[in-house]
């Protein structure tokens, strides 16, 4: 058919809707069909029939001109748009003319779209969005999968290795992940975070330059200099954002380096990082500590799982060269798999969570709809007899629920990131890539895609049930029935109470792992870390210059500042190490000095400290004696260990006096101290030796000194943060001009480590009571309206004799069936669901009897509530009223 | 209803409308007739395929219409031939005939 004058009459009957609509004396189509009747009756009159028989029998041979006039209107131009409008406007009229039921299903399906919406745009944020980094698919993290070592660190062997891998990798480089920091002297006294690349680093990671360059290969190797390339964020900080920068020098804890770079502004670091220096390994290095992580770029073409076989295949030569090595077993992985890690399995874990809360949504909107299509079942009858086909009804009450879930979803967007923003900047959560306190999630069009398109499903589905069982109803009953409500369509109430029984199981489902959370989140608090972290305050110091690189320089820094320390007012004790208590992450290979090695020697974690650092956290020698101020280099060497290493390599024998040795010399075992958590708090603790600070190699000495800051430690007499101020001005004085950063209670430290766990918990508390609140307004609102309805059989059952608490207890008993029903059949579910989230529990099992005794009666509490109120309106039914109203 | 009138083709409605009207200006019931007469009773069309093919066919333009009297002095509404109408006629005469050629063709086969 030709365009334009489709087009056209498209427009023109848009515009002109009522030429078919109006009164039937002016409505030229209604006129020619009426013609046509007319002249047949007119001929059959003339042929002998009486005029009534003739126009009986053609009206009945036509057909029905109301049916003629629709398939005329059905085929016209434009129709389907027509329709489209005539069904908004009605459905806008419908929604308008309900305001409980639109609101309430507003509601609902805000709630369910919302807490989707929360949940997708961060899921998207951490998860599907794409790095920043060009050639991001390419680029892969080396890792240690075996290792005992808490990260995927390397050492230089390693990494001139993986580099001579040149058909694998294109590039292979390395950084340090923050390391000590350093200390900018100038001016105002800053610590900075300064991390160590070698010299491909830029490039592999793709950052843009936006004044100078970034390292050369000279300024990579021994005696390079004293280089550094500074972030966009420093420079506008410190420097104003000097274009003349280049060149220019930048007093690091005390030394001068030239800055040769400055790098663009969208450049997303990582590790972040305030400036960057070069590694300046020397190729012939065989220096075996692992300090640092490897990056690398693939070959174009070559996918992960070829690369880790080839990097097999070669590993065999790398044994050759270092037949000492332990651990020369490679893997690589992709770089999106570490920076993104274990927030995936939390991430998907809400996405289950939400999914069901928008289940429950569904249902509930569904339930609403349902109610009211029974009540419209006369509207649409009536609609049918004029013509309306069934497809028809369908499409309108389809356009009905679609527009109260894009309303639903719209407001649902709007909460759901608010929420979110809100509950992240509370509760960090400790997910990557999310920016601070979440500034990285932000809506895009991933995000408002998702929205719309659950908002239109939901719809759909919601619409769709409802739907199709009012359009099935036989007319002619609904038509002589003539709005008497007496019964509803068994069919229907059978189906509203399966949404209800429905949303109940849901939600205990949801309620029970909500309680599993927060048992686990109460069983973390409640673990003894094995040390009092009460009254401490922890600082780092990052200590710059050659003084540092001997121990003898650390140790004097550590007993002139603790000496210091101890004369300000408040502090009770004071104490330094390279790590907190509750994560210690070295660890070395060690034998037991007159017995035999079997396989390989032993591994233990290993700490040093200082005098005071035990005693400071109340963590309790048990045996043997605690370090002293004279445990010092040139005394006998001493090593202190735990439990669980008394345990493990000592398991018949006292510890006590025996000797181990290791690469720093031997060491005199001369006491046994309590475990603590020294991994983390939901892992029990490791064996561990520990060693005086003074006692350490230079070369381990200097190696802390430039991978990691030094952690000073002061327990208070009372409030952790009165006497800062003059802490670290004694400290200050004992470094000769150093700063301290990261100034925290150990308290808040503690928090942070349970940050993830609380998220989960908080966000699943969340949707639990969300699910709960649903599904007590879906009992409610059917049982309100079963009461409703059966008005008139109450004032019988009265009329009859049967007493107010009868009738409760009828109302109270229909609906708390429905109730237990759903309770058992998500009793049922939690059982084989909650085995899903064991990986997220601690101290508490799945199958917690506590939590699926007690959060099943929690439910059916509610449950009744909501049953009492419209049982209790039941109850007030006056029998003269009831019978006298039909 | 007499079993003997066949069913309409898909398409042939509006071929069989245009040559009604190829004849000259007719209202519903005539074209109605017309058709019965010129395929000899074998085609009868109801008013709820007639009007909507009717209403289809002038919006595409190829009928206009004007209110007149009848033969028996009642208001109606006409249809006649446009030029894209006459047009059309041709067009699908063409078509049908290859079309029917075709067809008793690969009845006549053996």
């Amino acid at each position: 058919m030709a365009l334009w004058p489709r087009l056209t009459t498209t427009f023109k009957n848009l515009f002109q809707k009522t030429r078919d609509q109006s009164p039937p004396e002016v409505d030229p189509l209604e006129e020619e069909l009426h013609a046509y009747v007319e002249m047949i009756t007119d001929e059959r009159i003339a042929a002998g029939m009486s005029a009534s028989e003739a126009r009986r029998t053609v009206l009945a041979e036509f057909g029905g001109i109301e049916q003629v006039k629709q398939a005329v209107r059905d085929q016209r131009a434009g129709v389907a748009l027509e329709l489209f409008w005539q069904d908004v406007r009605f459905a806008l009229r419908q929604l308008r003319r309900n305001p409980g039921f639109t609101l309430s299903a507003i509601a609902a399906l805000a709630l369910g779209v919302g807490a989707n919406t929360a949940i997708f745009s961060v899921v998207n944020t951490v998860l599907l969005r794409p790095l920043t980094y060009p050639d991001a698919d390419r680029m892969v993290n080396f890792l240690r999968p075996s290792s005992l070592l808490a990260d995927n660190l390397h050492n230089v062997t390693e990494l001139h290795f993986f580099q001579r891998q040149t058909g694998i990798f294109k590039e292979v480089v390395a950084f340090d992940s923050g390391g000590p920091g350093f200390n900018l002297t100038a001016g105002r006294p800053e610590q900075l975070r300064g991390i160590h690349v070698t010299e491909g680093y830029f490039r592999v990671y793709g950052a843009p330059i936006l004044l100078g360059r970034t390292f050369t290969p000279q300024e990579d190797s021994p005696n390079g200099g004293k280089v550094v390339v500074l972030s966009y964020g420093l420079w506008q900080r410190r420097f104003g954002g000097d274009s003349k920068i280049v060149g220019r020098t930048v007093s690091l804890g005390n030394e001068s380096y030239t800055i040769v770079g400055v790098t663009g502004r969208d450049f997303i670091a990582d590790p972040q990082a305030d400036l960057w220096l070069p590694f300046q390994f020397d190729p012939d290095s065989r220096d075996m500590n692992h300090f640092f992580y490897v990056t690398g770029l693939l070959q174009p073409g070559i996918t992960v799982a070829q690369a880790n076989a080839q990097l097999q295949v070669a590993s065999v030569e790398y044994q050759r060269e270092y037949p000492n090595a332990v651990e020369a077993n490679f893997t690589i992985g992709p770089l999106r798999d570490s920076i993104i890690g274990d927030a995936r399995n939390s991430l998907m874990l809400m996405l289950g969570a939400v999914g069901l809360v928008l289940l429950i949504a569904c249902a509930n909107a569904a339930n609403l709809q349902l109610v009211r299509a029974t009540v419209r079942k006369h509207e649409f009858a009536v609609r049918s007899a004029l013509g309306a086909g069934r497809a028809r009804i369908v499409r309108q009450l389809l356009t009905e629920s679609v527009m109260l879930s894009l309303a639903g979803g719209i407001l649902g967007t709007v909460l759901g990131f608010l929420g979110m923003r809100a509950l992240l900047s509370v509760s960090p959560a400790g997910l990557p890539r999310i920016g601070e306190g979440g500034s990285a999630i932000t809506v895009d069009w991933h995000v408002l895609g998702f929205t719309l398109g659950i908002s239109l499903l939901t719809g759909i589905v919601f619409g769709l049930f409802p739907a199709f069982s009012a359009s099935r109803s036989d007319l002619n009953s609904t038509l002589k029935e003539s709005g008497n409500s007496s019964s509803a369509g068994l069919r229907e109430g059978n189906a509203r109470s399966l949404l209800v029984i429905g949303e109940v199981s849901l939600a205990l489902v949801l309620l029970i792992c909500a309680s599993l959370l927060i048992r686990t989140f109460i069983a973390l608090r409640e673990v003894g870390p094995g040390f009092d972290a009460r009254n401490v305050v922890t600082m780092e110091m990052s200590l710059n210059g050659p003084l540092y690189q001997t121990a003898a320089g650390v140790s004097e820094l550590v007993k002139n500042g603790r000496e210091r320390l101890s004369s300000v007012a408040g502090v009770e004790q004071a104490a330094a190490a390279y790590w907190l208590p509750n994560d210690v992450e070295d660890a070395t290979w060690f034998q037991i000095v007159n017995r035999p090695i079997k396989d390989h020697p032993y591994r233990s974690k290993w700490m040093s400290i200082s005098p005071g650092y035990l005693s400071l956290f109340r963590i309790p020698v048990l045996r043997g004696r605690d370090f002293t101020e004279n445990d010092i280099a040139g005394a006998p060497r001493v090593a202190l260990v735990n439990v669980a290493f008394a345990r493990q390599f000592f398991p018949n024998q006292d510890p006590i006096g025996k000797h181990l040795k290791h690469g720093m010399g031997v060491d005199t075992i001369i006491g046994i101290v309590a475990d603590f958590h020294n991994s983390g708090i939901a892992k029990p603790a490791d064996p561990m030796e520990l060693v005086p600070i003074a006692q350490v190699s230079d070369l381990y000495t200097a190696a802390y000194s430039n991978i990691q800051p030094l952690f000073w430690l002061v327990r208070m007499r009372s409030d952790p943060h009165s006497s800062i101020p003059a802490i670290t001005e004694q400290l200050r004085i004992a470094s000769e001009g150093f700063p301290v950063a990261h100034i925290r209670a150990m308290d808040e430290v503690m928090g942070g480590s349970t940050a993830r766990q609380r998220f989960n918990m908080l966000l699943l508390t969340i949707f639990g009571a969300v699910a709960l609140l649903l599904a007590a307004i879906g009992i409610y609102g059917l049982m309100a309206y079963s009461v409703a309805r059966r008005t008139q059989e109450m004032g019988i059952r009265m009329a009859l004799g049967a007493g107010r608490s009868t009738i409760r207890k009828l109302v109270v008993l229909q609906g708390m069936r429905l109730a237990l029903v759903g309770v058992v059949a998500g009793i049922a579910a939690s059982f084989g669901l909650t085995r899903l989230l064991s990986a997220f529990l601690f101290g508490v099992k799945p199958w917690d009897p506590a939590v699926f005794v007690s959060a099943p009666l929690f439910l059916t509490a509610i449950a009744l509530l909501a049953v009492w109120l419209p049982a209790a309106r039941a109850s007030k039914v006056d029998p003269m009223q009831a019978l006298r109203e039909e | 209803m007499d079993s003997k009138q066949a069913n309409l083709l898909q398409g042939t409605l509006d071929l069989l409308i245009l040559r009604a009207l190829g004849l000259g200006e007719l209202h519903g019931l005539g074209i109605s007739r017309r058709i019965e007469q010129i395929t000899k009773g074998t085609f009868l069309v109801k008013p709820g395929s007639l009007f909507p093919a009717l209403h289809r066919m002038e919006e595409a333009g190829w009928l206009s219409s004007f209110w007149g009297e009848s033969e028996n002095n009642r208001r109606a509404k006409f249809y006649r031939l446009t030029k894209a109408g006459k047009r059309q006629l041709e067009v699908e005469t063409e078509q049908w005939t290859t079309v029917a050629l075709a067809i008793s063709n690969a009845l006549k086969a053996t």
